[in-house]
């Protein structure tokens, strides 16, 4: 009994020894919305700082303010050319939008048909050209469309043809480019959604009777189509406001609206222009992304975790389209039946052709790599392909080139500080978004997507003039903002979907256990994280790494970024210099990736072995 | 509409894995046949291959008196109902119905009509136009029976398919499943690693280990007559003995049981001088005090070691020598062993079995 008391007395005290500026913290993080302000604060400063602000000030600034005249846009939908740049800018996207769709559906679908070893390995073959700059996949492409580039070389070779064909500045060169640059994402995006369409249900729709064509055709492409129209508006509303692609395989007619925003800003100086432009470009792509809106719910397009499975769309099919429907059906039938016939046999139960197809544009997407790889090795001192010999030269220039070394440390560091930033904002982001609650919970996270909303030339704009204003442009601080404005919206989303499917429990269980809150954030809630946050990271880092347009603006007199430098020498001469740091870095992302990869495998092996699975 | 099914010496292997070993079975028309053994015995691969989902590595299935093995599943007119059902998500229950008439082209008014039957034998009439996810999991497991049946299938698969249930509707779906399957006097082959299922459901069950056939009979016989050791501990409890074989009495053996108590047992087939299992199920023995029966083949005295009361019988634990022999006595007013009183189990040799 004494001693009972006695124990009873040394845990009193214990609880007595707290420190009270813990219970102070303590006592703050208690109160809910204390709590929810304070992870609230960083990224809505930034969301409406950096971003709303801007975004006003040129859209005030395009009809000159309190003038209210809209001269500007006139000139834009009156002038000849502005309106084939607008016209133009939309035909590119309808195509890239719709051949990166048609080449990555068959790939999507096979990635959730194999078995994961082979998903790794596949994954990885689009992971490398996903995270390698749009810039060093558009250098590969002006070597290999070039007039001495492989497929002239080889079609010559071949004697197909005498004279090499133009294909470098051509609408041509473009559209191939921007597939390139879109294909891995649009896989992925259209991946995330059909992977959780049960397989069951095709199967179950084959043993009911339907051949393979028609399983496909009424059962897994209903199912699988929010995701591919997901992935179709993402895939148009990025190539719309794509400049650096069109910028380097384009002629001077493949010029699409961010060039003429560039041009306006930069070299006419015709400010209220490029406002307007960047305006109508900005209407653009909201009004696509309203239209998108009424058909899936828009967070899908970003995050297609972060969406309950729902069939409201299906549901409020009207009764018109069912009926156009049921008289198509013996057209229909008799389509199938033909398409049937053919594809039969081709229909092997080991999915021969598919992975025969897969191969195929996975050499699509990593060629340009390799292309870039042997350049590197190259004897000649001119970009030739094949190259006439080996040698190392490019690697001990690149060794010795002090330009390149300072461009990619400061790439190293800017690239690192936007990471810290961007993940601890956009973590706390994502506690606010996900853990509280909120009234408009949905509009909130789709407002903290808005970086990948706005197109990021308009973005670029908005923040030049509003840096400028506020004396922040040139600095490094001003070049972080910009990078992490564009990363933060990814690491939101990795976060999130990573928190919503948190075991809350384990929070609990710590808390009991006599956790306090900072505590059981420490011990238990960000380790079980650490997968996401070193992904979400990583991509912010990688994101930072590549970024072109908004450095290009926010620049100054700073040392040049990787790919500011890359773009100069790309646009002054085309040597293999620029293929050897290619490949280094293609070299370095493979790595970061890999490593990735592997900590996340262990982290889910040794937490599930725990469980027990 | 009913068909026999018969699988001949089939194989599959996965890669160096057997994991399907010379099936041979034949299913009668109308017959109800469960394929049941624990998880990764090979019983859903075997149904996969029937269903056309895998191709069998070696042997042929015939359905009816055609082969199927180089049919596509869409061919086979089988119906299939899915562990976790596998509606289409984007049609209506009864557009998820209707489906296996639509792509057979049947005629509009005849799909009505079927569709309507199919929902009105699962007793879902009213819901034809919610969509599955607005069902519960009782109510989707109609539909998608419904949508198996609807096409009057020559065979119908059933994949665990009571798996996702909750206890009650579990009996209730049983009971629902086997009044259809009589009613529409149907072929049916269902997987299951439930045994209470498969003794209520089936006429005769397929027991599987191991990717082999271990033995096929219906429920009663199962139960009690086990050919095999895997079986007998299997389905339901049992007491399994060591024992050696001494005599063979026209039929029955006489039977050393562990080191020393002698016994009668029918055998399995095995020869003088085998030593094997002694199969006995816990409520066919008797439980009395010590030394007070006599009269019967099998008597061994030891003493009870636990005593459970269950409410409509009692488990005991006797230990006998080396071995714990458990029984279960139904409670009809009878005085109950406390632990450790030293007690005789007996039994009749028609109840036992030596297995190997």
């Amino acid at each position: 009994m004494t001693t009972l008391l006695a124990k009873r007395k040394v845990a009193g005290a214990a609880v007595g020894n707290v420190p009270r500026s813990k219970n102070l913290l303590s006592g703050l993080l208690a109160r809910r919305w204390i709590r929810g302000t304070i992870i609230a604060t960083p990224i809505l400063v930034l969301l409406v700082g950096f971003l709303v602000i801007p975004l006003s000030i040129i859209i005030w600034g395009s009809v000159e303010g309190s003038k209210l005249t809209f001269s500007h846009y006139v000139r834009i939908f009156s002038d000849e050319t502005n309106l084939s740049v607008m016209l133009q800018t939309l035909k590119v996207g309808f195509a890239v939008t719709l051949l990166s769709l048609l080449v990555a559906y068959p790939v999507a679908y096979l990635l959730t048909q194999i078995e994961s070893r082979a998903l790794s390995i596949v994954t990885l073959f689009i992971l490398v050209p996903l995270f390698t700059a749009f810039l060093i996949r558009t250098y590969a492409w002006m070597i290999i469309l070039g007039r001495q580039g492989p497929i002239n070389n080889t079609l010559i070779w071949l004697g197909i043809i005498d004279e090499p064909l133009p294909l470098l500045n051509t609408t041509f060169g473009v559209i191939v480019g921007m597939v390139h640059v879109l294909l891995p994402m649009a896989i992925f995006t259209m991946y995330s959604s059909m992977v959780r369409i049960d397989h069951n249900a095709a199967r179950a729709a084959q043993i009911l009777g339907a051949k393979p064509v028609q399983a496909f055709f009424r059962v897994y492409l209903p199912l699988s189509l929010p995701g591919v129209f997901s992935a179709g508006v993402l895939m148009f509303i990025i190539s719309i406001g794509f400049y650096i692609t069109p910028a380097l395989l384009g002629g001077p007619r493949d010029a699409m609206i961010t060039q003429l925003i560039v041009t306006q800003l930069t070299t006419l100086l015709n400010f209220e222009m490029s406002f307007a432009s960047a305006f109508v470009l900005l209407l653009v792509t909201l009004l696509i992304l309203f239209f998108a809106s009424l058909f899936i719910p828009l967070e899908m397009i970003w995050s297609s975790s972060t969406v309950e499975n729902t069939n409201r769309a299906a549901r409020s099919k009207s009764q018109l389209f069912s009926n156009a429907k049921q008289a198509m059906h013996p057209a229909l039938t008799a389509v199938e039946h033909l398409i049937h016939l053919i594809t039969k046999p081709f229909l092997t139960r080991n999915a021969r052709w598919l992975w025969a197809y897969t191969i195929l544009v996975l050499l699509f997407l990593t060629a340009p790599l390799i292309v870039i790889f042997m350049l590197s090795f190259s004897s000649s001192s001119f970009v030739v392909f094949p190259p006439p010999g080996i040698s190392l030269q490019w690697w001990e220039k690149l060794l010795h080139a002090s330009d390149w070394h300072e461009s990619f440390l400061f790439s190293v560091k800017l690239g690192a500080v936007s990471a810290i930033f961007a993940t601890i904002i956009g973590t706390m982001g994502a506690f606010w978004l996900v853990r509280t609650t909120l009234p408009i919970k949905r509009a909130l996270f789709l407002f903290s997507l808005s970086p990948l909303m706005v197109p990021v030339i308009v973005i670029a704009t908005a923040l030049y003039m509003f840096e400028a204003r506020i004396h922040l442009l040139g600095s490094f601080a001003g070049l972080v903002i910009g990078h992490v404005l564009l990363s933060v919206p990814y690491v939101v989303v990795i976060m999130a979907a990573a928190l919503r499917s948190f075991d809350q429990s384990l929070e609990t269980a710590a808390a009991i256990h006599g956790a306090r809150p900072m505590q059981v954030l420490r011990l238990v809630t960000l380790p079980l994280l650490k997968p996401a946050l070193l992904t979400a990271a990583l991509l912010a880092f990688l994101t930072s790494f590549d970024e072109l347009l908004i450095t290009m603006f926010m620049i100054g007199r700073q040392t040049l970024t990787l790919p500011f430098k890359f773009w100069n020498d790309i646009k002054y001469e085309l040597n293999p210099l620029l293929s050897a740091a290619s490949a280094f870095i293609v070299l370095l992302v493979t790595a970061a990736i890999l490593t990735t990869l592997w900590i996340k495998v262990r982290h889910d092996r040794r937490t599930s072995a725990s469980i027990g699975q | 509409m009913s068909t026999s099914l018969e699988m001949k010496k089939i194989q599959k292997w996965y890669g160096g894995l057997h994991v399907v070993r010379d099936f041979d079975l034949n299913v009668d028309p109308g017959e109800f046949v469960t394929f049941l053994g624990p998880s990764g015995s090979g019983k859903t691969t075997a149904l996969k291959m029937i269903a056309g989902f895998e191709q069998p590595s070696g042997g042929d299935i015939m359905l009816g008196s055609r082969s199927i093995v180089d049919v596509p599943p869409y061919e086979r007119g089988i119906g299939m109902v899915f562990q976790n059902y596998a509606l289409f998500p984007h049609m209506t229950v009864a557009e998820n119905v209707a489906f296996p008439l639509k792509v057979r082209n049947v005629a509009k008014a005849e799909t009505e009509q079927k569709v309507r039957r199919a929902l009105e034998l699962v007793k879902m009439g009213e819901y034809r136009d919610r969509f599955p996810n607005q069902l519960s999991g009782g109510q989707q497991q109609r539909i998608a029976l419904a949508r198996a049946i609807v096409f009057d299938p020559s065979l119908l698969l059933m994949d665990e398919p009571l798996g996702a249930l909750d206890r009650n509707l579990r009996e209730h779906m049983k009971i629902e499943i086997m009044r259809i399957q009589k009613e529409l006097n149907m072929t049916v082959v269902f997987v299951t690693h439930d045994q209470d299922e498969a003794l209520v459901m089936s006429d005769r069950i397929a027991v599987i280990n191991e990717g082999r056939l271990v033995q096929v009979a219906d429920s009663n016989n199962l139960y009690y007559n086990p050919t095999n050791r895997f079986v007998a501990s299997f389905v339901g409890e049992s007491n399994l003995l060591p024992c050696r074989v001494d005599r063979i009495d026209s039929g029955a053996g006489k039977v050393t049981i562990g080191d020393h108590a002698s016994g009668v047992s029918r055998l399995n087939g095995q020869a003088r001088g085998d030593s094997g299992w002694l199969f006995v199920r816990p409520e066919h023995i008797d439980i009395w005090p010590q030394g007070a029966v006599t009269d019967v083949e099998n008597v061994l005295s030891g003493v009870v070691e636990s005593a459970l009361f269950l409410g409509e019988l009692t488990r005991y634990v006797v230990r006998c020598g080396n071995e714990s022999i458990t029984v279960k006595q139904q409670n009809r007013g009878q005085t109950r062993f406390a632990n450790g009183t030293p007690v005789s189990v007996s039994w009749n040799m028609g109840n036992s079995t030596v297995l190997n």
